[in-house]
């Protein structure tokens, strides 16, 4: 097994705002495999997004503070990584994928443009002309055989590493190469049809669906080591949402690359996911592979929110919901964060310190849940 | 000041094929070019107006400038007809003359590459500084940081400027200065650049937090390029119709020190319009010839009037998503000869995308903000 491509340890991030401190992410650790796909579910508000940004640095750094903890991106950690070389991480080494697709389109760009910028960037990293990470271990490497024909060709071919021709890449990379056949090859991989009109549109002219097609197309184009894919299906609405899916799940099948992936559906996340991770009032509270924590959930709030999933139609009354709502973040719970709605909750879930992401007993090696009473959970309703 | 969008030249074709496809190309890319900005200008009659207006006011601007003998008969003090002074307009003298005998249609001619100059040299050296400093002060503002440090102090200084009266200022300047040209141009420029950063500032705050920006951060684009390519594209529309409307306000504040300051001297080698209706009013002939203030005055008026139009049209011209829809609607505006069943044809070609998603119709139409 090799190195995790990132593993992020104990990392806490809080909010400062006027009206007082909110703590987004409290004491956040997973790691997600090269070629992976972890997957990460949570109620609205529990920290997803902010993990998402948080990685890539992202994240705006007045309102927010890194507590403690370590990004561990290849071996380099990102907390203490100076500002002015994050772009050195961004793109090439994590890609991302945003909520919105509707916006995150330059407006006053054409749509070869802002994929050119994206193809740019990347060739200008491989030919050395621009900074690269210092200690930049090799990017990740998609040349893995592909199965069958498919995508995974185009994402092999090229990625030259810096050696030989790195005069011959930087005199192209200068002359500013008609990048319009590299443009095209992600516009087909990301499945649009007659690309070459597209390259002339403006984002104004695409549907949401096109739109978020585009973005993965450019988070692609930099062959990233990591792709965060942070909700890219919510803003879209349900036929396109299944077709955006579909997309991905073919791309992901052909890319091989290692993916966190946010959602809010469980669905999405079980058919996309290797690992999943759930999370709590900015806390992880469960974490393992994808079919032994839908079957076996060790933790009573993945049992809750598995339990009121919607399954097929339902007829016999209102779905299952969970008892209360989300803690406020600026005034977290003492103990465990979910104990005023578990059913499981005794006094030491309030009176000591939060439990830690344990192996959970009886379960998978790499299943970890964060409940004293891990073993009983299964005993719930 | 021709306002094209700056259609790529062709460059010079080489013996090549591959040269000779290239300049073919662009010369097809600016013909294109020129017809899309034609047909936005159309759909439009005011911005229509006010872009010929323009372009009449540059040219002749540059006619009196290179060959001045063409269109301006008499030079600034030239006595025209020594027995005759005051005369009413004539065709021989088509704003009449003063009591000097000088020609005020010759004058009101050569003050216009002046007064033209002026306008667009002080806003757009206003536009290039006071931007500058909005971009800087607006991208970093993160306070803790060289860039927060920076920002607090362009702008405290940018607020000490704005808090005096900007004419009663340009004019206490201009007093201390002395009269002249020059010294005039530095008072309103000194009282001028302050909106700039204001307003550049405004827009890129607005601009920084929305979803592309972040994105471009995210795909490892740097600040630098980040400010230069995806926040100045976008904040250009409004600054470039601000800058253009404001050709019109300095001018008018250039003609008001002139007029109240006497800042140019008149009669004299270079006149200028402001100084000219100061000169003639304050003789308190204006009833008995009106013909002397009125000429100056309506040079004035119609070329803020043309830079306020074109200002509005620009807007159009600068938007993409109002660009492809005038371009096509345009077609005919006004007339029954359209046909309906020719509009699906003018939109935007289908991406035939196979699902069930189809391209909005109308631009613009599904811009959740």
């Amino acid at each position: 097994m090799s190195a995790p491509v990132l593993s992020v340890e104990h990392l806490t991030i809080d909010y400062e705002v006027g009206a007082g401190t909110f703590h987004a992410l409290a004491d956040v650790s997973l790691e997600i495999e090269t070629g992976h796909v972890v997957g990460i579910v949570g109620e609205t508000g529990c920290g997803k997004s902010t993990l998402a940004q948080a990685i890539p640095r992202l994240l705006p750094e007045p309102p927010a503070k890194y507590r403690s903890g370590k990004i561990l991106f290849q071996g380099t950690d990102l907390v203490t990584f100076p500002r002015w070389k994050f772009p050195t991480i961004r793109g090439t080494g994590i890609g991302m994928i945003f909520q919105e697709p509707l916006n995150s389109l330059n407006p006053a760009f054409r749509i070869y443009d802002q994929l050119a910028e994206a193809v740019r960037i990347r060739q200008h990293r491989e030919a050395g002309r621009t900074l690269v990470r210092p200690d930049g271990e090799a990017p990740y490497d998609y040349s893995r055989p592909p199965e069958g024909p498919g995508a995974g060709a185009v994402l092999s071919k090229v990625l030259v590493p810096p050696t030989a021709q790195d005069a011959a890449m930087h005199r192209a990379a200068r002359a500013r190469p008609d990048l319009k056949e590299e443009v095209l090859e992600y516009l087909r991989l990301v499945r649009i049809n007659d690309p070459e009109t597209i390259l002339g549109l403006y984002p104004h002219e695409l549907s949401g669906g096109m739109r978020q097609r585009i973005m993965i197309a450019m988070a692609l184009s930099e062959k990233p080591s990591l792709l965060i894919a942070d909700e890219p299906t919510s803003a879209l609405d349900v036929t396109i949402q299944a077709q955006v899916l579909t997309l991905m799940k073919e791309l992901i099948d052909e890319v091989h690359a290692s993916i966190l992936f946010i959602s809010h559906d469980l669905g999405v996340i079980a058919e996309t996911a290797d690992e999943i991770g759930v999370m709590y009032a900015g806390h992880l509270v469960e974490f393992g592979p994808v079919a032994d924590v839908y079957a076996h959930p060790s933790h009573p709030y993945t049992k809750a929110l598995l339990r009121a999933a919607p399954r097929r139609y339902k007829a016999d009354g209102p779905l299952d919901s969970i008892p209360g709502s989300v803690p406020n973040l600026s005034r977290p719970p003492p103990g465990c964060p979910f104990h005023p709605r578990c059913p499981l909750a005794e006094p030491r879930c309030r009176d000591e310190p939060g439990p830690p992401l344990d192996p959970a007993p009886g379960r998978l090696p790499g299943h970890r849940s964060a409940c004293y009473f891990a073993a009983e959970v299964a005993s719930l309703p | 000041m021709s306002s094209e969008p700056a259609p790529p030249e062709a460059p010079p074709a080489a013996p090549t094929g591959r040269g000779l496809r290239a300049a073919r190309t662009g010369l097809v890319t600016a013909a294109a070019s020129i017809v899309l900005f034609w047909r936005i200008l159309r759909a439009n009659v005011l911005s229509l107006v006010g872009f010929l207006l323009v372009a009449l006011i540059c040219i002749t601007a540059a006619i009196v400038l290179v060959a001045p003998h063409l269109i301006v008969p008499y030079g600034p003090t030239q006595i025209t007809n020594e027995t005759k002074n005051w005369q009413p307009p004539s065709w021989q003298h088509p704003f009449g003359t003063d009591g000097n005998s000088y020609d005020i249609y010759s004058n009101v001619m050569l003050a216009l590459p002046l007064d033209l100059g002026i306008g667009i040299f002080i806003a757009g050296v206003s536009l290039l500084g006071g931007g500058a400093l909005g971009l800087v002060a607006g991208y970093w503002d993160r306070p803790g940081t060289v860039g927060g440090a920076t920002s607090v102090v362009i702008l405290r200084i940018t607020d000490i400027f704005l808090a005096f009266p900007s004419l009663i200022l340009a004019l206490a300047i201009s007093v201390s200065l002395g009269k002249g040209v020059w010294q005039t141009v530095l008072a309103v420029l000194i009282t001028w650049w302050p909106y700039y950063v204001r307003l550049v500032r405004g827009e890129v705050l607005a601009l920084k937090h929305l979803p592309y920006i972040s994105a471009a951060r995210a795909a490892g684009v740097k600040d630098g390029r980040i400010l230069l390519r995806h926040v100045v594209r976008n904040i250009l529309e409004p600054v470039i119709v601000y800058f253009t409307l404001d050709i019109g306000t300095v001018l008018v504040t250039f003609s008001t020190i002139g007029f109240v300051a006497h800042a140019i001297p008149y009669p004299g080698p270079t006149p200028e319009w402001g100084s000219m209706i100061s000169y003639y009013q304050s003789n308190g002939l204006i009833t008995a010839y009106p013909w002397t203030v009125l000429a100056p005055g309506a040079a004035i008026f119609v070329t803020v009037l043309a830079f306020s139009l074109l200002g509005d049209g620009l807007r159009d011209v600068l938007d993409p998503r109002s660009r492809r829809v005038l371009a096509s609607s345009g077609r005919g505006s006004g007339s029954v000869e359209t046909p309906a069943a020719e509009l699906p044809s003018a939109m935007p070609p289908e991406p035939a995308d196979g699902g069930p998603e189809a391209p909005s119709p109308t631009p613009g139409a599904e811009e959740a903000s």
